[in-house]
């Protein structure tokens, strides 16, 4: 074979080719052992695991719903797996109990010392480990390990955990906080658990959201003010004061999904007076996009009064894009009680349309029902 | 002749030097991309196993899915098909199946089974597909809608259901995958996650074959006992824990299987739905999307989400996968060419700068010139320029790292999802990576070679998938 230069160095090419082969077959060698090894021991692992799991499921259920559970009798009976089995049936059950048999399985969980252990995992660099931790206290519903550690929650899932946490266990001290804790300083957007905990912080007390997003809504990132959007488009009728200039301000922003957003959001606050403004219904109803107008056609069938409904049927009557015509007549169609008028004659296919399918929506919900045609 | 036959000699030893650049700048490629997989997989693996205290399923965040289910010829399993999907786990969720002019008896399953009635009003928009004859609605699930049109094609079904499906985000499944319960539920975090960029997510395709199913679940995961769907296992893998995952990691995935992906409904309808005139409708639908979106300067993602799963039959004889991989190298070619000026140019990003580039070098180009390679191998030979232990050393050197690559994969399944849960299986996946070079590798770039000659003849056939059928516990 013949010889390279490398650096200034004259190679031989077989020196060259057997290293190269070295290296792959180390590698080859050190990924199949890898490979094998760990699945011998996930398999075997997973096999002990699940020899005792039903027996372990038998006995922990039996011991529920007996009157005296002894959890701590049974658990210094079993061995550092069965334990391992049964956090992990205790993880399943506490997901799916409420009430007084998720209370007594806590106890269970006193008695394998899971919050003591969550407690030191809190102190860990790993933050999956404080994220576990901060699970187990929540299904727990034990935040004194929390309350009287150091830890400070740093990611926005950790805040979400944390304030999941004070909130299940009924120490969070105010919606206020729980919006504070998880909006201060941040401008990530959520993951779903985060958005799912700030809805549920919201929903029991709207106005620290609406304050907090008033103030800040400008310097949020478009992904965050979108979720938080989102979250306000569920609050439904619990809001009931606030200071919703954001929201229309929202509505006049570049980015579509936004201003779809809003206009969903804007549902919830078909109260409000400052809505009504005529200017800003004829600016919303003119949109350029036509996701956006849906959206605002969504919103004034949601206000449902008569005012709002004629304004979204004029609209229609005006509507050039299909969808957003169809889309619209849809949403009219659901509030059709509240409105005297011709659809058909007005809007023609689209009302047919979604009239029909209106009716196969109710007939699909009603037991012993016959067809609409029938 | 003596001149002939040295420039015969020069031409190949030169071939023999740009085949061994090639390589080395492919397996270069191959390499970095599972490096970017792992760093990926190990985030991907963090997230999936901390499960966060809170209720998914009531969560009033989920956009409204519409799985778009196109069905041709399936009257014996479509009923089932449509049970498994309307019974998903998923908040708001609507079943759009589009029966593309069956010429046997789906539509009149559905229509008894779900109590269908044809809905008595005229679609009050267009719809870029071939007639449609009637719109059903069920009686007894509100969430089932049936659409009967003309034959069309797979693409043609697929935008009449996107077209009539009113959810934010559609799903387009074939009628024979099985979905994961809690598929859609990871499927759809990316847009819930980046609400303003997301249009498409994609999710891993698994090997169905001889897994045990049950009421469109699966019960048991088996690795297939015949060689050729377990090769598959292998490429599947492979190709989704390494080569997407690592696409991935640098937002250039350019790719979403048909059998499972999903998309932000407004987004592929403004690119005109998926195009009919091509065979990898899957392929061309997400590179159309990337060029739209950054042609109009939009920020945008495309997602692979690592564990919701889908499962899908794969063909179990040479006949029928060296159809179905001669219309995916057709598919393949058509779409790069139809998207030429993508290739190398900087304004599609990475997708345009790196991953095409990449793509058309190795998938397109590398099994082609592999084939060659096996051409020239002989007459280098014959005409005394081959040097035949390099040609060995290399060949084992290329094959050792094809098979480091392959169980890469199979690492890569074991840490993370670990479906394949027995030892013995795993061991078996390990063999296929081995077996795959002797023979079945050599196989596929025959297969290149014919489907780049069926392209240049102009032929746009699908071929039809034979399907076996799943196992059942009553197997």
């Amino acid at each position: 074979m013949t010889e390279v230069t490398l650096f200034g160095y004259v190679v031989p090419m077989r020196v060259i080719l057997v290293r190269v082969g070295l290296v792959v077959g180390v590698a080859t060698t050190v990924s199949f052992c890898l490979t094998m090894g760990l699945s011998v021991y996930r398999s075997g692992k997973n096999t002990r695991r699940e020899r005792v799991r039903p027996d372990l499921r038998e006995e922990l259920l039996n011991r529920l719903f007996a009157d005296e559970p002894d959890w701590e009798g049974w658990v210094d009976g079993l061995s550092r797996m069965e334990r391992a089995v049964v956090e992990s049936l205790l993880d399943d059950n506490l997901r799916e109990l409420d009430g007084r048999e998720a209370d007594r399985l806590r106890d269970l969980g006193d008695a394998l010392g899971i919050p003591e252990r969550a407690g030191r995992r809190l102190e860990s660099r790993n933050e999956y480990d404080r994220l576990q931790a901060l699970t187990w206290l929540t299904l727990l519903c034990r935040p004194d390990q929390y309350v009287d550690s150091t830890f400070e929650p740093q990611s926005p899932r950790e805040r979400a955990a944390v304030v999941t946490l004070l909130q299940v266990s009924g120490t969070l001290p105010d919606a206020e906080s729980g919006i504070s804790m998880l909006l201060d300083g941040t401008n990530e957007e959520f993951t779903v658990f985060g958005q799912d905990t700030l809805y549920r912080v919201a929903r029991d007390d709207p106005e620290p959201l609406l304050r907090r997003a008033n103030r800040s809504y400008s310097e949020w990132p478009e992904p965050l003010l979108t979720q938080v959007l989102a979250v306000c488009a569920n609050l439904g009728t619990s809001v009931r004061d606030g200071d919703l200039g954001w929201l229309t301000a929202a509505l006049e922003t570049e980015n579509e999904a936004i201003r779809a957003a809003a206009a969903a959001a804007l549902g919830s606050f078909g109260w409000n007076a400052s809505l009504r403004d005529q200017l800003f219904l004829e600016r919303a109803t003119d949109d350029p996009s036509p996701r956006v107008r849906a959206a605002v056609y969504e919103m004034l069938a949601a206000w449902g009064d008569e005012k709002a409904l004629w304004i979204l049927l004029f609209a229609l009557v005006e509507e050039t894009h299909p969808r957003a015509l169809t889309l619209g007549t849809a949403a009219l169609v659901r509030r059709r009680d509240r409105i005297e008028t011709d659809g058909d004659a007005v809007l023609g296919d689209a009302w047919a349309w979604s009239l029909e399918h209106a009716e196969y929506d109710q007939l699909a919900r009603t037991p012993n029902r016959d067809g609409v045609t029938g | 002749m003596h001149s002939i036959q040295h420039l015969l000699g020069t031409v190949l030893l030169l071939f023999g030097v740009f085949v061994i650049c090639y390589y080395l700048v492919v397996n270069g490629g191959y390499l970095l991309l599972h490096v970017l997989a792992l760093f990926e997989l190990r985030d991907d693996v963090r997230d999936s196993r901390w499960n966060p205290p809170f209720r998914r399923f009531s969560s009033p965040f989920y956009p409204g899915i519409g799985i778009v289910v196109p069905a041709y010829n399936e009257e014996a399993t479509i009923v089932e098909s449509v049970q498994s999907m309307l019974s998903l786990n998923y908040p708001e969720l609507e079943v759009v199946v589009v029966n593309d002019g069956s010429t046997d008896a789906t539509l009149d399953r559905l229509v008894e089974t779900f109590d269908l009635e044809a809905v008595d009003a005229d679609i009050p928009f267009d719809v870029p597909s071939e007639e449609i004859h009637r719109v059903y609605r069920s009686c007894t699930d509100e969430e089932l809608l049936v659409v009967d049109k003309e034959n069309g094609g797979k693409s043609d079904a697929l935008n009449a259901g996107i077209w009539l499906t009113e959810m934010r985000l559609f799903c387009a499944v074939d009628s024979d995958t099985v979905i994961d319960r809690d598929a859609l539920l990871s499927l759809v975090r990316p847009f819930l996650e980046e609400p303003t960029t997301a249009v498409a997510s994609g999710g891993v395709i698994r090997v169905a074959n001889d897994c045990v199913i049950q009421d469109g679940v699966v019960e048991s995961v088996k690795l297939p006992k015949t060689g050729l769907p377990g090769v598959q296992v292998m490429e599947y893998l492979r190709a989704f824990y390494s080569g997407r995952l690592g696409l991935n990691r640098i937002n250039g995935l350019i790719l979403i299987s048909g059998a499972f992906g999903l998309f932000q409904t407004d987004a592929v309808r403004e690119v005109g739905g998926y195009r009919q005139d091509t065979v990898t409708e899957d392929f061309d639908i997400v590179v159309r999307l990337h060029r739209h979106l950054k042609e109009t300067g939009r920020e945008y993602t495309v997602d692979f989400v690592p564990e919701p799963v889908a499962w899908t039959e794969v063909p179990s004889t040479r006949r029928v996968l060296g159809r179905q991989r001669r219309r995916w190298y057709r598919g393949m070619i058509e779409t790069v060419v139809t998207h030429w000026r993508m290739l190398g140019n900087p304004n599609y990003g990475r997708v345009g700068s790196f991953v095409m580039p990449f793509f058309v070098v190795a998938e397109v180009l590398g099994p082609l010139i592999e084939g060659l390679g096996y051409v020239v191998l002989p007459l280098a030979w014959y005409f005394g320029v081959l040097n035949v232990e390099f040609v060995l050393v290399f060949f084992l050197l290329t094959t050792g790292f094809g098979i480091f690559l392959s169980w890469f994969g199979v690492f890569s399944e074991v840490w993370s999802f670990n479906r394949y849960d027995s030892p013995w299986q795993v061991l078996r996946l390990l063999w296929y990576g081995v077996l795959e070079n002797f023979g079945y590798r050599q196989w596929k770039t025959l297969v290149a070679w014919r489907g780049l000659l069926e392209y240049l003849r102009g032929v746009d056939t699908w071929g039809a998938m034979e399907r076996t059928g799943f196992s059942t516990e009553d197997d």
